[in-house]
This record gives C-alpha cells, structure tokens and sequence, in this order.
C-alpha cells in the first residue's frame, strides 16, 4: 500500500502542461516570467547583501590568521595587501561581483585554495547525507502520514505521531551519539557493525565500486539519524492536510458512489492533499545544501554546514560569501520550482 | 501520453528509488575527481597500520600557506629539517645535518650534511636543496610569512660543495640551531612561480621525510606509507593514516572499538573514562603550552601614544602583584583541568627545564589576606559597596573577557571573579571570540583576559611578545596589532630580549632567558594560571614502543620531530583488522541491495495493488 501513494506525488501526466492550452498562453508565460525575473533580483540583492553583512563582522582576518604566528607588522601588511584588503570597500566589492560571472569566487584565506575547489569537495557530502535522507524521509513520512491521518485516533495514529515527534523534538547529535553508541559500538546483544564516523575507509578511493559500497555503509547511521528527525515534518504535515480533506463534501460523494474506502484514500483524498508535503518537499531540498552541522560534526562529515561554520572563523571572507551565495541560490531556485510547479499540481493556481 | 495507471506508479517509485540508489556513485564519482594522490594499490589495512585521530583538518599541505598544527603535523613526519631537536630534552640534534660549527667570530655558520639522502621521487638531496630553500624564502616576500624570523639575520647561504651549507649572518645567531623550515626539493619548487605558490596545494608532497603521503581524501583522511630508504633509518610500521574527526567524543568512540590506535588532546572527562578500558593506555603527558590572565597594563603603540579605555589601576605593578596573590591557581589545576596540569608560574613552561625559570619562595601563593593588604597599604581604600576605589577616585572596577571558544576559559574567569571579588575588585565577565578577542585586545579595550600560548622550544618568539617593539601600531586612524597583548613595555626587559637574541652560547643564554622570566614575574603582566596537560591514550593491543619527548613524561605524538612514528612497532600478536574491509563490502553491498530491493517490492505492490482496483 505504503508507495502507491508516492506514486501520485509525482507531477502526473494526465495534468496539462501550462502552455498547452486554456485561457491565454501569453498569461503563463508572463506568470513564468515574473517569477523568474523575480528570482534573479532576490539572488542579486542576496549577493549584494552577503558581500556587506559579513565585512561589519569586527574582527580583522588577517590578524586572526596570523595569530600567534611569528610575523612581522610589515609581513601583516604585505598578506593584507595580497588578499585584498588593503583596497577600500567598494574596490573589493566591484572585483568580487567582477569575477562572479565568470565562476570566480575568489580565494579562500583559510585554505588558500579557490573557493569553488574548497567548496566543490565539501558539497557532495552533504548532497549525499542530507539529499538521502530528506528523500527517504520524505517516502516513509508521506506513509505514515496517510495511514496515521486516514485512521485518525487508530493505535498506529497514536504510536506514529509520538514517536515523530519525540524524534523531531531529539537534537540531532544526541541521536546521532546514541546511534555511535549502540550500533558502532555495539550494545548488548546489538553488534557493532557499523562504522563510527568518516565516509570512506582509508584504503579505498571513491571511485572504485568498493569504494562506493564502502560509502554506503558509512553512511547508514547518519543517514538514518537525519531521517528519523526530519520524519515528523512530512508525516504531520500529510496527516494534517489528509485529515481536513476527510470532510470534504468530494469524500461523501465517492463513499456514496460506492468506492471503496482505499481507492477514496489513493485517488481522491491524497492527491489533494499532497500541495503543502510537496512544498514542503521542494523548499527542503532547497536547503539540502546547506548542510546538518550537527550530524556532519557528530559523524565527521565533511560537508557545507562544517565548513560554513569553519569560515565564520577568521573570517574567511571569500569562503564565506562562496558557501552562502550556494545557500541563497538553493532556496531561491527551490522556490522558484515550487512556483513554478504549482500550476502543474493544482488547477486552481493555474486559473489565477 | 496516457500510461496505464499501474504502470505510471511503478515508474515513479523506481525512478525515486533508483534516484536515491544512483546518488552514491554519482557523488562518489564526483568526489574521486578531485585532484589527490590516489591509491595505485589498495593496500589492506593489516596490524602495522597506525591509525591516529586528529580534531582538527589540515588547511593547505604547501608549508609557505599551512598554518595549522594538524599540517606541521604532516610535515613533520614527510618533510626534515636541518637540524632537529632531541626526543629527550628539545636540545639541537642531527637531522639533515649530522653535524655543524658556528665560526669563531659568530658570522659563519656551516653544516655538513648526511651523505646519501634521497628525495621520496628518488633524486638525490644535495646542498643545492637547502640553499634553494632559504634562498626561496630570503628572496621572496609571501614565503615570508612562515619563516621570515628565521632568516631575519642570514646574509647569504653558500653551497661549497654538494654536502656543506655554508650561512653568513649579519650577527650572532642562537636561531640557526632551530630553524623550523622544511627543506625542500628545488628540482620540483624552482617551476612554481611567487604568484603560483601562494595557491599551490602541494598535494603531492615530494619530501626525505619518514613517510611518504600516498592519498589525501579531503576532510577524512592522509594515508603514507613508510619510506623504507629513511636515511635515519625506515620506520617499524608499514602505513600511517591520519584520520579527521570533528568531534572529540566520535574519536574516543572510534578508538574504543579499534578504528584507531591513537587518539590526542582528549577532554579530562573522556581521558577518565577511557582509563579502565581494557587494550587502552593512557597518558598525562607535559605539554608546552599554558594559559594566563593577561592584565592590561597600560595600552599604547610603539610610539607610546595611548591607545584604548583600559582602566588606569592596572598600570600600578602593586595592584596587578596583587591579583596574582588571588588567585587559586591548585584549585584550578583541579577543577578545571580536572588536575591534568600544574601550577603556573614564569612564560617558559617547565617542559623546556633547561630553559625554565622556577619563582621558588618568591611565588606568588594563594593568600587574599596578602593581597588585601597590599591593596590597602597601597591606598586603595574598601568603599561602601566593598569595591575598592584608586587615590585618584576610580572605583577597581574591570573588565574580565573569556573565550567561548574554550571551556577552561570560561570556567576560569568563573573561578578569577569569584576571588578578586574577596579583595574588593569587581570584574564584570564577558564570554567572547577568539577572533573578537584578538581585535578588542590590539585596540587595547580591555582590562583582564583569559587566554594562553603555545611555546616553542626555542624561547625567542616568546619573549619577543613581550618587547616595547611588539605594541599595536597606528596608522592613520587604523590601529594594527603586535604580538603583545598586555602591552608590557620595559627597557630592561628589552634589553634582555636582545641579549638572549644573539649569544649562541646555550647555558649562557638559558640564564639570561631565566632573568627575563624573573622580571616578567616581577612585573605581573600576566598571572599564569597552569600549563595544562597533554591527555593521550592509545591501544596497547596493538602498538608499543612510543617515545615521549621529553623523556619522560612528554607528549607521544604532535612532537618537534617523528620519533614515535619511527619507532612504534605493531604488537606481535596484534588482531589484524583486514576483514574489516571485507566486512564493509559486505554490509554496504546489503544496503544497497536493500534499496533496490525495497523499491521493486514495494513498485510490484502498488502495481499489484492498482489491478486489484482496477
């Protein structure tokens, strides 16, 4: 039973495309347009605003760096002036918008290495832990949403929701550190079989299908930490919104036609009730790339989250603005999709 | 296109799953991209692999940008230097060098090197080496940055034959025995340009060194094997993996299961419940760092123009003489380092014992009677709200910063607060920043902090924070900072700096370094507060034979040197650990096949499940 309903989260055929036809193509394509150019100008004033914000941060980089480091007043200057910063601000605000056209970020104090190399290695990680588990999240959520919101009041009502909630409500590290505790280490008759942390073993490369597997089965406890605390986002919020269709007058109307009760459930009560998970959905895989800092710390995961929080020290300036240029453009991109799926799910919007 | 309904279902779950399923490879092709030496065998990881748990990444493995103590730590055990120091007492020790002479009138100083060395790529290390290196960094600014006191009196470095270095320096130099510069192949250096090496990533480290870095996976790992032609002879182990964790108590799991062997810098808390772990040793080693209260003794540039609103009283020697009798420093030690540590006292911790300069019966014990007294006599009278008030009319009111990035810290200015208030002064704390921190102490804007060093074995840079010279500068409306941060100024102190800084003889120089210590004392800049503990643990299951430095009692990794590294042999009857990759497979093979599994079972379902409808 339990996918059938994931099968019709999907933006399904039999819903015309937007510029197929109906009233007007040229009220779609100027919807399209809006939101589009809309997005831009959110992404521009975002870029702007994270040049700016992090500069008031008042701590000196190249003070920070050179801490504790033997290194003459005159050796200061001359860093200070190889990394920029001897320039007034709007120098360095019109070299950084500059380069972004072409890709270029700048280079990180810190690692000083590009921005986008230092940022390229520490993406797929968290592509791989955050996009797993919201997307695992997602299908056992929408489950446990429909039985739970269908059969509101049912033992597995009652169980379900307690259980997402208590998880939702665990911090995420303590969860992690209980799943290290008894499932890396072992507890009990439970044997540790699991790594405790890290992606890969240090005798295999990605590339190799050993090395793959290998990643897979690191990645286990993480990825199941995640998912247990993102689940009661989407089975909540699928029980919520099934349980306000169960009254619709539609609902009535199929049980007197006859239907029988899960065929109401799959093809007419969950389709609609499907707009807010699916938003939700979109607009979480927006922030997939900023990261889980507290499970990438806990299981030593190198990805985006740790590493925005290793470049607010310092701060690392161009590593700051690289990481959360991606963040913003995720979630605006996120949105935009979002925007412009609606009118693919629901008739409704696309009458507006 | 209108699909049959069944089949539409069954598409959609499969192509979720099989999104989830293909993400692995795609993001692991992806990762494996990136530029690193990678694995040309896929060496099993056996008993004489030595896993050791670093908290914290390195930053860049190109030693003129690297600054982190986890990328010292990679050069240490690739890289050598001319000339070490001794895993018994940090005294000059061959390394490249197997022996020196300074000239007669201290200008010359030559190095006769070990015949024979080998670069890991196989081309012979020559003088040429070492007088391209100092060259590379006496010639060019940006590699400056890390060595440039080194070189500060070298004049010329001459190669009269393939085995001599011979170094003209412009005036007595104790320095040129501990010259932490990695020397470095020219035949490879000479081709990156001054612009390229300032974003060189020096991925494939070409060393004489121990080990030889066989794969770096960013933010995970750095595996070396032994270089079994180590011209000090080759290692006991075969593998040496470097393995980043990014929580403490993930490492200490990691090593009480055996996915480690060495784990460093542990909280007291997890050192204690590590100690009745079967197959671990622990060890309290000595370390050489320590952490203070720094007093801002009046803040001003090196031009002397006062800079900053620090409160006047503590330019009085006799009240910051004063804060040092009130401090507890014992209960410190124990419920902050949770006794792994002992008492402070001079800026030269007692690590370096030939260096160390101990108060003895001048030291400067818990007594607050002493220390009220010496406030009264000294004129700061109690007022009514039982804070004392300066002749002038200034209440002692100050300023007490600690780091939120530290826990001790936070936990000491508690303790500091809590006593200073007994002697009528009033501290307001603060938790802030190191990086804040760093800016409010340059621009001289507070009263007391809690923070600490780290101290070389050669007692140079330390000393030097506290010169005249090393004040915060001002140009323009900008101030910069030095290295000091109490803004101690003393021309006697200054002088001996100077002194120590170029006699060569090193007994002559350890007791004018001892004097420096005892006026810095004296002078109560800073009340050091305790040199804490370095808190190791390894498994004795499967290594032995570590080598502290010092000996006895010092660290057994993160030395000036590889001695443990080199030394170390795997436990004869050590468990080998190769299944576990078998193992891995196994298990991840599982998973995946779980997903797969799972998909198809539950795609047959709801197609199964649609026919029964339809």
């Amino acid at each position: 039973m339990a996918v059938v309903v994931q099968a019709e989260a999907g933006p399904a055929p039999e819903v015309p495309g937007p510029s197929s036809r109906g009233s007007g193509g040229s009220g779609t394509g100027g919807y399209v347009l809006r939101k589009i150019l809309g997005s831009l100008a959110s992404l521009f004033f975002v870029t702007v605003l994270n040049f700016f914000m992090f500069r008031v941060i008042a701590a000196d980089p190249v003070k920070n760096l050179t801490r504790n480091r033997n290194i003459s007043v005159a050796a200061q200057a001359l860093e200070r002036k190889r990394l920029g910063l001897d320039q007034n601000i709007w120098h360095q605000f019109l070299t950084y918008l500059g380069g972004l056209p072409h890709g270029y970020l700048g280079v990180s104090f810190k690692y000083g290495k590009p921005v986008t190399s230092v940022i390229g290695s520490a993406i797929w990680p968290t592509l791989l832990l955050v996009g797993t588990s919201t997307i695992l999240a997602t299908i056992i959520g929408l489950w446990i949403g429909i039985r739970a919101g269908w059969n509101r009041d049912s033992k597995f009502d009652r169980i379900s929701t307690g259980v997402t909630l208590t998880l939702y409500s665990m911090p995420e590290f303590w969860l992690g550190m209980l799943m290290i505790l008894v499932f890396a280490l072992g507890w009990g008759p439970i044997p540790g079989i699991f790594p405790t942390s890290g992606l890969i073993d240090p005798n295999l490369s990605y590339g190799s299908i050993q090395g793959m597997l290998n990643v897979a089965w690191h990645l286990v406890l993480p990825v199941t930490t995640l998912t247990l605390v993102y689940l009661a986002d989407y089975s909540l919020i699928m029980r919520a919104t099934l349980l306000d269709e169960t009254t619709e007058d539609y609902i009535l109307t199929a049980r007197a036609k006859g239907l029988r009760d899960a065929v109401i459930r799959q093809r007419h009560a969950v389709p609609n009730a499907l707009l807010p998970t699916f938003t939700l959905l979109i607009l979480s895989l927006g922030f997939v790339v900023g990261g889980a800092i507290t499970v990438e710390t806990v299981f030593s995961i190198p990805g985006l989250g740790l590493l925005s929080y290793t470049a607010i020290q310092g701060p690392d300036y161009p590593l700051l603005e690289g990481v959360f240029l991606l963040f913003t453009a995720a979630v605006i991109v996120a949105n935009l999709i979002a925007d412009l799926c609606y009118p693919l799910l629901d008739p409704r919007v696309r009458r507006t | 296109m209108k699909l049959p309904s069944s089949i539409r279902r069954r598409r959609t779950v499969v192509a979720l799953v099989a999104a989830m399923v293909a993400i692995v490879p795609t993001a692991t092709a992806a990762m494996a991209a990136s530029p690193s030496p990678s694995p040309t065998v896929s060496v099993p990881h056996g008993a004489s692999t030595f896993t050791v748990g670093f908290q914290q990444d390195v930053d860049n493995l190109n030693p003129f940008i690297g600054i982190l103590a986890s990328t010292y730590e990679v050069w240490g055990v690739t890289y050598d230097f001319l000339v070490g120091y001794s895993q018994k007492n940090f005294s000059p020790e061959p390394d490249l060098a197997s022996s020196w002479q300074e000239s007669p009138d201290h200008t010359q100083w030559t190095f006769h090197l070990h015949h024979g060395v080998k670069w890991s790529d196989g081309v012979p290390m020559t003088s040429a080496d070492v007088v391209y290196t100092f060259n590379r960094i006496i010639n060019n600014s940006f590699e400056q940055t890390n060595y440039g006191n080194y070189v500060a009196n070298i004049k010329s470095v001459t190669a009269p034959d393939a085995n001599t270095v011979v170094f003209t320096v412009s005036k007595p130099t104790p320095i040129m025995l501990h010259m932490l510069v990695p020397i470095l192949p020219e035949h490879i250096w000479k081709n990156i340009s001054e612009k390229a090496v300032q974003s060189y990533p020096n991925e494939n480290i070409v060393g004489t060194g121990p080990f030889i870095l066989e794969q770096h996976v960013t933010g995970q790992f750095l595996r070396f094997r032994a270089n079994p032609n180590y011209f000090l002879g080759a290692p006991h182990i075969k593998e040496l993996v470097f393995r980043i964790f990014q929580d403490e108590s993930t490492m200490v799991a990691a090593l009480r299961k055996g996915e480690i062997d060495f784990a460093d810098s542990l909280k007291s808390t997890s050192f204690n419940a590590l100690k009745s772990v079967k197959n671990i040793t622990t060890v309290p080693a000595v370390y050489s760092g320590f952490d203070e209260i720094a007093m801002n003794t009046g803040a001003a540039t090196t031009t002397g123009q006062p800079i900053g609103d620090g409160n006047p009283a503590l330019k009085d020697v006799r009240v910051r003489q004063a804060i040092q009798y009130a401090i507890d420093r014992k209960t410190l030690v124990d419920k902050v380092l949770g006794g792994y540590g002992s008492v402070g006292s001079s800026v030269i911790p007692p690590i370096y014992s030939a260096l160390h300069w101990d108060p003895g019966n001048t030291a400067y014990t818990f007594d607050l009677n002493k220390a009220n007294q010496i406030l009264d006599n000294a004129g700061y009278k109690r007022g009514a709200n039982g804070v004392r008030v300066s002749p002038s009319g200034k209440p002692l009111t100050f300023r007490l910063m600690g780091r939120s990035d530290s826990p001790t810290s936070r936990q000491t200015v508690q303790y500091v607060q809590n006593w200073l208030q007994q002697i009528g002064i009033q501290t307001n704390v603060s938790i802030v920043s190191e990086d804040n921190l760093t800016q409010i102490i340059g621009n001289g804007d507070f009263d007391l902090f809690e923070w600490g060093w780290v101290v070389e074995p050669d007692p140079d840079y330390q000393l030097s924070t506290f010169t005249c010279a090393q004040r915060s500068t001002k140009s323009g409306g900008t101030i910069t900072a030095g290295l000091s941060d109490s803004f101690y100024c003393n021309p006697a102190f200054d002088q001996l700096y100077q002194q120590q800084s170029v006699t060569t003889n090193l007994n002559a120089r350890a007791a004018i370094v001892k004097s420096a210590q005892a006026m810095l004392y004296r002078d109560a800049n800073y009340a050091v507060t305790y040199y804490y503990d370095n808190l190791e643990a390894y498994r004795n299951d499967r290594f032995t034979n570590f080598k502290p430095q010092p000996d006895p009692g010092g660290s057994l990794l993160f030395q000036y040197g590889a001695y443990s590294y080199r030394f170390i042999e795997p436990v004869s009857d050590a468990v080998t650990t190769s299944s576990k990759t078998g193992l891995s497979l196994g298990i991840g093979a599982v998973v995946v096949l779980l997903l797969i599994g799972g998909g198809m079972f539950l795609a047959r379902r709801s197609r199964s499940a649609a026919e029964d409808r339809e």
